[in-house]
């Protein structure tokens, strides 16, 4: 018994049930941007906290407060004659005079009811050295230099001085002998323990130094694995097995390649400790699977079609491989290369294993000398009990921040400019 | 009935001249998988030959196997006999990369490098050392654009992008690339499948053109562009050869009821 089917009424599109869907599916578009809106708007509240905590606290950082200090010289005891500091004899005549002493006695006499030479950075007599080097007509009378104020002075001259120096620092205003002003110390010096006198030249350089023995290592290393394994390696159980292994390896917790490397490079080569090239070492580890799998990934993306073209017409795979889908896969490799490295360079765990976070107090002069590294170097000042390390520790994330923007954007710029689309 | 045409392939070539490749009883594997069974063809100079067949009946396969380019399938495996001018191309003794340049290829999809017109022209003669200086590089890419009748329409423009042209100049440029290395053989895979009507009559016209001057296989999934570009035409049906003739005599007196079936448009 086949009964006819029953005949189907014409689609009310504008039946009750009909408005009530097509209402919820706009509130279901709705919803669904609102919250990808407000996962942004999080995420870039959250960055705009981090740069802006970080610009309040380091911008400070970046300035020094300076003292006129008058000093008459022919009546210091500082014995030095303006001829001898001609010529060649000009720094050891210098090092030979008791400037460190005279500036003393020239702050105690200025300022002996309010602090004297308390008042002065560690390192003021250097700009008097300075000074007098730029120009030794100075000795013949009384002269006036900016020194660098002491800590205490400098941080209540920012508005986180004690009471009493609050009331210096007044005193001292009203006489017109404070200045503030922007300071290269902070982007040339090296570690210190007088916060007025620290800088990130020497952790810079350290950072440069161990990227640059990264690079050198990761990225021929990574770019030839990753060619051998997309090009030319079989697909079997092994080749399986070594791309478990690199992903891995990418995934390993970075305290982990530190012990490997204090393991193998400091115990059983014994490279030298806290330097450079086993911190670049360490980092390459680390940094290599990031290459490898980045660079699989574009060269994945070379359309197979131009493999084709060049094969058809007689080129042998090396050909191939180094005319045709190395240069079009390379603004890929780049920006994964750039991105590994930027993660490298912001990598602290590894290279505290490997003893770079000593006190360097001198910028290394090439990847054997002992150094520190950026964001080492603000871990150690984060641990600094003087309050003058907090703005330093702050224009130390400036200065890090803005060179793995730097590094980020020229990622971004290489990928644009240079990516072919089809 | 599907060594019957083995033997009309024999009677079929021109008894004059020798074919420029031959294939003997040749069976490709991709793994298990059996593609081509026993199929014999000759190849000759003065033809453009025609592959057609539904899709999936080994035709690109087997255009593939005349100048190995299934070497970079990893699973791939070919059994049989094919030569080159008497030479066998499977042999240890053959060089992959010169029976590339001697057999050239276009594919199906216009792939020029993206590099400059010049530039995708230049490199085979460049890779294979054929210009002895600078200005004859020169020559040789502007000949090859020529015949492949893309020189008026790019000659002002040598160093724009090859991949900023259209469709149909692309596969051209493709066409020309081939010739530059002064190829024996062009084997085309579907040349015109990505193309429009026009850009399409404007390379069956330069296969006429190109006919004589070296031996010419396409692959085709269109019956009447094989009736209107060539000689002979070759039936491929589930990885065989069907039957293989005369172009004229195929496509009006089939001897086999599947071709008839085939070309009058019962399957396919």
């Amino acid at each position: 018994m086949n009964s006819p089917a029953p005949a189907r009424r014409p689609t009310d599109w504008n039946s009750a049930a009909m408005q009530a869907r097509i209402r919820r599916r706009y509130a279901a578009e709705r919803r669904f941007r609102y919250t990808g809106l407000a996962a942004m708007l999080l995420s870039a509240a959250f960055l705009a906290f981090l740069l802006v905590t970080m610009a309040a606290n380091g911008l400070r950082g970046f300035t020094v407060t300076e003292i006129r200090l008058p000093i008459d010289f022919p009546r210091s005891t500082l014995f030095l004659d303006p001829a001898a500091l001609k010529g060649f004899g000009a720094d050891a005549a210098l090092a030979g005079a008791d400037i460190e002493g005279a500036t003393a006695r020239a702050a105690d006499q200025a300022f002996g009811t309010i602090g004297g030479a308390r008042l002065l950075s560690d390192g003021a007599w250097l700009s008097v050295r300075n000074a007098i080097r730029h120009d030794p007509a100075i000795l013949g009378g009384r002269a006036e230099i900016f020194v660098p104020a002491s800590t205490a002075l400098d941080l209540a001259a920012k508005g986180h001085g004690t009471p009493e120096m609050d009331a210096t620092r007044a005193t001292l205003a009203a006489k017109g002998a404070l200045r503030t002003r922007i300071s290269t110390t902070f982007l040339t010096g090296s570690d210190a323990t007088d916060p007025t006198l620290v800088g990130v030249w020497g952790a810079f350089k350290g950072s440069l130094l161990t990227m640059l023995v990264t690079l050198l290592l990761a990225f021929p290393v990574g770019v030839f694995a990753a060619l051998y394994l997309e090009e030319y390696a079989p697909r079997n159980r092994w080749t399986d097995l070594i791309e478990v292994s690199i992903n891995n390896l990418a995934a390993v917790p970075s305290i982990i390649f530190g012990l490997l490397g204090l393991a193998v490079f400091l115990n059983m080569m014994h490279l030298p400790r806290s330097a450079p090239l086993v911190g670049g070492l360490t980092l390459a580890l680390m940094t290599m699977p990031v290459i490898v799998i980045a660079g699989r990934n574009a060269i994945k993306a070379v359309p197979p079609s131009i493999r084709d073209a060049a094969l058809g017409i007689g080129a042998s795979r090396v050909q191939v491989v180094f005319h045709h889908v190395l240069p079009l896969a390379l603004p890929g490799i780049l920006t994964g290369t750039i991105i590994g490295m930027a993660r490298a360079l912001g990598e602290t765990a590894p290279l505290l294993m490997i003893g770079m976070r000593a006190f360097i107090a001198s910028p290394p002069g090439g990847i054997t000398d002992p150094a520190t590294v950026l964001p080492v170097q603000i871990f150690l000042w984060s641990d600094e009990v003087s309050r003058g390390f907090v703005e330093k520790t702050s224009a130390a994330i400036i200065v890090l921040l803005a060179f793995l923007m730097l590094m980020n954007g020229l990622a971004i710029y290489l990928r644009n400019r240079f990516e072919t689309r089809w | 009935m599907v060594s019957l045409p083995i033997a009309d392939a024999a009677t079929h070539a021109t008894p004059e001249t020798a074919p420029k490749m031959t294939a003997r009883h040749v069976n490709v594997y991709y793994g298990a998988k059996q593609a081509i069974d026993d199929v014999s063809i000759d190849v000759g100079m003065d033809n453009v030959t025609a592959f057609i067949g539904p899709s999936g009946c080994g035709k690109s396969t087997f255009l593939r196997t005349l100048n190995r380019m299934n070497d970079t399938v990893a699973s791939a495996r070919v059994e049989g006999t094919i030569t080159l001018d008497g030479e066998d191309i499977y042999a240890s003794s053959m060089d992959v990369v010169q029976l590339r340049a001697r057999v050239g290829m276009v594919f199906q999809k216009p792939n020029p490098f993206p590099k400059s017109i010049f530039e995708n022209v230049a490199y085979g003669p460049r890779i294979h050392g054929l210009a002895a200086s600078k200005a004859d590089l020169h020559q040789i890419v502007e000949k090859s654009l020529r015949r492949a009748g893309l020189w008026e329409e790019v000659k002002d423009r040598l160093t724009d992008s090859g991949t900023a042209l259209s469709g149909g100049q692309q596969q051209r440029l493709c066409i020309a690339r081939a010739i530059a290395v002064d190829p024996e053989v062009i084997l085309m895979d579907e040349p015109c499948s990505a193309l429009d009507p026009i850009a399409t009559a404007k390379i069956e016209e330069l296969i006429h053109e190109l006919r004589g001057r070296y031996a010419i296989v396409i692959v085709t999934h269109n019956m009447q562009q094989a009736a209107r570009v060539s000689q002979k035409t070759a039936f491929f049906h589930l990885g065989h050869l069907v039957e293989y003739g005369d172009t004229s005599s195929i496509f009006t007196t089939p001897r086999e009821t599947r071709t008839k079936d085939y070309i009058t448009g019962r399957y396919g």
